[in-house]
């Protein structure tokens, strides 16, 4: 027996693959999103060190950071189907959990990993901000606002885009974990197709090339980002 | 309300996820140091860019490193048989132990070859110029003025490396390995619940990947890492 590939069949897998690239941005863009929004958030928390806050904040971070996506996944999947059913017995809905969507479950749970890698992202880059900057800002009379805008986040930009860039570039990697949900997604949808004729490795090399190229154009677009927000690093002209 | 989460069970599934800690730490151990070998060896293949070898290694990082972990295991665990089948040898009886550390050594090289070559670069080119201007050879130069200096960049991007080849572990499942997350099926298939042993699988991932960190922020300060970066950064 040698070796078998079917090439016509490979190429067919990377035109369905192309078909799922949308589920696979929708599973890494959203919770990128969410990620800086509330990422910032807790960053600024645990930077201005709030009262309680702050401690719980910490105490979330270190122990999300230490479990894998795997695990993250898993445990909310399984929470969520063991306990949608008589909650949405005693709220009153007629749904059970056969009709939530495991996307969404997905979407979610992706979303609080990416809230906790991202904060300290944030945290990483408004710290590399040198504290007499901050100072001076205030003592020219800067409010917390303009001197956010006008001072730190033009110097944290340089520190903060390659470590966005290459946490987006986990989640869009980190989407494959879906599929052990039971989320259709590149890896599912491409499987799917094999099914019938046993081709599966044909199937995983079409997902992996539609990820290799995911994440090339990404590190394009951070390497260009990374160009433009650098004019205010040190060695800039303006 | 039924319960979700019965609290013994997740006390009883830690002695018998920890019986399978081991085949973990195994694959890590093995992954880190063949992974350290031919990361090295792709380090330098591209520090000297080695004509045609670079180029294949340049494709080669960038398609390991943009490829889920998980895509990884299944192309290497199919694909591997019948390209070796293809020069006439059977490897289709081989224990998948061993398929799942052919992947976290390819995916750990990858990684790793970038740090070392991003870390070897690092080091100022007037160092290795002011070594040989005192007389050193190729190789005192190397090894007493750029790998100490080059082990201090690498240090905190080699410990968060480690940490996530840890967590990427949990994948070893997918192909069948029985390791910590796989032994959760065998719970289950007994009790008809998993979510509490996965709960303590999580908890025994937090606490080994805090002891890495530990670990790594140990080593860093012994080698005053954290020092010359706080140098470098005023």
């Amino acid at each position: 027996m040698g070796f078998q590939f079917d090439v016509a069949f490979f190429a067919y897998e990377i035109g369905i693959g192309i078909k799922y690239i949308p589920i696979v941005l929708l599973l890494s863009i959203v919770p990128l999103i969410v990620g800086l929004l509330f990422g910032t958030g807790i960053a600024i928390v645990r930077l201005f060190k709030v009262r309680v806050l702050a401690k719980v904040f910490t105490v979330i971070v270190v122990f999300l950071r230490g479990v894998p996506l795997l695990l993250q996944l898993t445990i909310l999947y399984l929470t969520v189907t063991l306990s949608f059913d008589s909650l949405a017995q005693t709220v009153g809905l007629k749904i059970t959990s056969k009709d939530i969507s495991y996307t969404l479950v997905a979407v979610v749970g992706l979303s609080i990993n990416a809230t906790v890698y991202l904060s300290e992202v944030v945290r990483t880059a408004l710290q590399s901000v040198n504290s007499g900057q901050y100072e001076a800002a205030y003592s020219v009379g800067m409010t917390s606002g303009q001197m956010l805008k006008r001072i730190v986040i033009p110097q944290a930009m340089p520190v903060a885009i390659p470590l966005i860039g290459s946490n987006f570039i986990g989640l869009i990697k980190g989407s494959s974990i879906a599929s052990l949900i039971s989320v259709v997604e590149l890896i599912n949808g491409t499987l799917f197709e094999a099914n019938g004729n046993y081709k599966f490795l044909e199937a995983y090399l079409a997902s992996a090339i539609i990820y290799w190229a995911l994440c090339i154009i990404v590190e394009r677009i951070v390497a260009s980002l990374e160009i433009r927000v650098g004019v205010y690093g040190k060695g800039g002209v303006v | 309300m039924e319960n979700i989460f019965l609290f013994g069970l997740f006390v009883d599934s830690f002695p018998k996820l920890l019986s399978r800690l081991h085949i973990t730490l195994y694959i890590v151990a093995v992954a880190l140091l063949f992974g350290m070998l031919l990361g090295t060896y792709i380090a330098v293949v591209r520090l000297h860019k080695v004509p045609i070898l670079s180029q294949l290694a340049i494709a080669y990082v960038s398609f390991v490193r943009g490829i889920p972990i998980l895509v990884l295991l299944y192309i290497v665990y199919i694909g591997l048989p019948l390209v070796v089948g293809w020069f006439g040898v059977n490897i289709n009886r081989w224990d998948t132990m061993i398929f799942v550390m052919i992947a976290y050594i390819i995916n750990t090289s990858a990684f790793l070859s970038e740090i070392i070559r991003s870390a070897v670069a690092g080091v100022e080119l007037g160092q290795t110029e002011a070594a040989y201007s005192v007389g050193m050879t190729r190789w005192q130069a190397f090894y007493r003025i750029i790998a100490p200096q080059a082990i201090q960049i690498a240090m905190p991007a080699l410990g968060n490396t480690i940490v996530s080849l840890l967590k990427d572990t949990s994948l070893a499942y997918t192909l069948g390995v029985i390791d910590l997350v796989g032994v959760i099926k065998a719970i289950s298939s007994n009790t008809y619940r998993s979510l509490e042993a996965y709960a303590a699988a999580a908890i025994i991932f937090f606490v080994l990947s805090s002891l890495l960190e530990q670990g790594f922020k140990w080593i860093e300060n012994k080698l005053g890492v954290t020092k010359k970066i706080t140098i470098i950064g005023r």
